[in-house]
């Protein structure tokens, strides 16, 4: 479903990806991790055509998307949602309008169709009644759920979700975390999960990935990244930085 | 010394043509027909609907203020009667089109860009590219016709009502025959005057949209990049506005000349 081969990412001087491998199998949710900095959201952005590698290729469903024009990612974008960290919801329009958007985009003009596709959208995220809301009403964690609504709404073949449970309290976040599987189960959509939460990694991967330095330093299940004893990746879950008081 | 000299040339014309591109990405979407009518009515209403007061306002007191200074130089040659066309050709000309520029550069071109960089920093432009909607069509395209529409008119209304203010100033305060002053108002000024009045008033509306956009979608991150973004709008639209004003002056002397 998604193939990423050798992908590079010169951001300014820096370079933020140097030779990124990856393939995410259809139906599979992929959990990438990473210290902060460490270029997964530029991974990420890549996959839905946000960024322009500066080198490699990103596939999906077999279609090389990295020097499609911006019109023909279009297309690609609509088999595509992403989840942004911020959830990014549109805060001049109400919790409604910001779910119905993408359908009015894909013409879909019917008030009755729109009504209910918002409203079995807002039921999956466990958000029904907060239609007429404003964004700027909702909590963090309603927010993700909203985006995720609108993410989810225009029945998209792959989900990228970027920092899901970033900001959130433990409670909201183990709930994002169901919500995360349970979609994946229900709606059966291949998903990309950046993050750098280990319960979020440990809770809806298939498969990790383990991004150092802007390369794919482990890549495999949930158990074998456990099971490692590489102190690079111990530390990781661990979270041990090595300073001391 | 020179390195200097030279990359601030070498900035200034790369920003040019960022602006460019983003006015052929908006005329290119134009000719595909891609405008979203209900927006633009939107901008229309938020733009051009609720810019009159500042514009009228500053129309009226300056047309008020000129006449009266017209009035005290003149007089003293005993020309009071010139006033009423001094003022009118000095309001289409130059200062009704540029007093308007630089009030809705200020109000419109600061909200623009204030709008469209927080939607940058809080990924709501990523997120329209990736729910498939191009942001130049759905966020640029109304302002720019919108504000290409209302301007001529902002302009028509600023300079109509400092022509009221100057006759009320010029002939019921200050006492100038009211037959002289709309007769010289109306033998010096005609049809050439209101085109170039309205030409720069869509002129200015195209630097303003433009740049404005342009500093909002080009926001940097943060507080400082948002805060800067409508700062740079409206000094850069100001200053366009100012210096350009100088050169259209010649131009349209050309295609409009004095009769």
């Amino acid at each position: 479903m998604i193939e990423v081969q050798d992908l590079h990412k010169q951001l300014g001087s820096q370079a933020v990806l140097r030779g990124v491998d990856l393939a995410v199998r259809r139906g599979e949710t992929c959990v990438v991790l990473g210290r902060s900095g460490c270029g997964k959201s530029v991974l990420l952005k890549h996959l839905i055509g946000l960024f322009r590698p500066t080198r490699g290729m990103v596939f999906i469903e077999g279609e090389e998307i990295s020097q499609l024009p911006e019109r023909k990612l279009l297309e690609v974008r609509r088999k595509v949602g992403m989840l942004f960290q911020s959830a990014a919801l549109f805060d001049s329009m109400t919790v409604e309008q910001n779910i119905a958007f993408p359908l009015r985009e894909q013409g879909i003009r019917d008030s009755k169709t729109l009504r209910e596709r918002v409203h079995e959208a807002l039921e999956m995220v466990d958000l029904a009644g907060a239609e007429k809301k404003l964004p700027e009403k909702l909590s963090g964690g309603m927010r993700k759920r909203v985006g995720l609504a609108r993410t989810i709404v225009g029945r998209p073949r792959c989900i990228l979700y970027d920092e899901p449970t970033t900001g959130l309290d433990p409670i909201t976040t183990d709930s994002i975390n169901h919500l995360i599987r349970r979609l994946q189960k229900r709606l059966t959509v291949t998903s990309v999960v950046v993050t750098h939460d280990m319960k979020t990694a440990f809770h809806c991967a298939d498969s990790v990935v383990f991004l150092h330095e802007g390369k794919v330093y482990f890549q495999g299940s949930v158990a074998e990244l456990q099971a490692s004893d590489d102190p690079v990746i111990a530390d990781f879950i661990l979270g041990r930085s090595g300073d001391t008081d | 010394m020179i390195r200097f000299a030279g990359r601030t040339a070498l900035s200034f014309i790369i920003y040019l043509g960022e602006v460019a591109v983003l006015m052929r990405d908006t005329l290119l979407a134009l000719l595909r027909g891609r405008v979203r009518w209900g927006l633009m009515l939107t901008q229309i209403a938020e733009m051009g609907f609720r810019s009159q007061i500042v514009v009228t306002v500053t129309g009226a007191f300056t047309g008020a203020v000129f006449a009266a200074q017209t009035f005290f130089q003149f007089s003293r040659l005993g020309m009071e009667s010139a006033v009423g066309s001094v003022v009118s050709v000095s309001m289409f000309r130059e200062l009704g089109p540029v007093l308007a520029g630089l009030m809705v550069a200020g109000r419109v071109g600061a909200a623009i860009a204030a709008e469209l960089g927080t939607m940058k920093v809080t990924e709501q432009i990523d997120a329209l590219r990736a729910l498939g909607v191009q942001p130049v069509e759905y966020l640029v395209v109304p302002r720019a016709i919108a504000l290409m529409l209302s301007m001529p008119l902002l302009v028509a209304e600023c300079v109509g009502l400092s022509l009221v203010a100057g006759w009320l100033v010029g002939t019921k305060v200050l006492g100038i025959s009211e037959a002289y002053f709309i007769t010289n108002m109306q033998h010096y000024t005609d049809g050439n005057d209101i085109a170039w009045a309205l030409s720069k008033g869509f002129v200015f509306g195209v630097i303003i949209v433009f740049v404005s956009c342009y500093e909002g979608l080009n926001a940097r991150e943060g507080a400082v990049g948002v805060g800067r973004a409508p700062t740079e709008a409206v000094v850069r639209c100001s200053l366009t506005i100012l210096v350009l004003n100088f050169f259209l002056s010649f131009a349209l002397n050309i295609l409009f000349p004095t009769s």
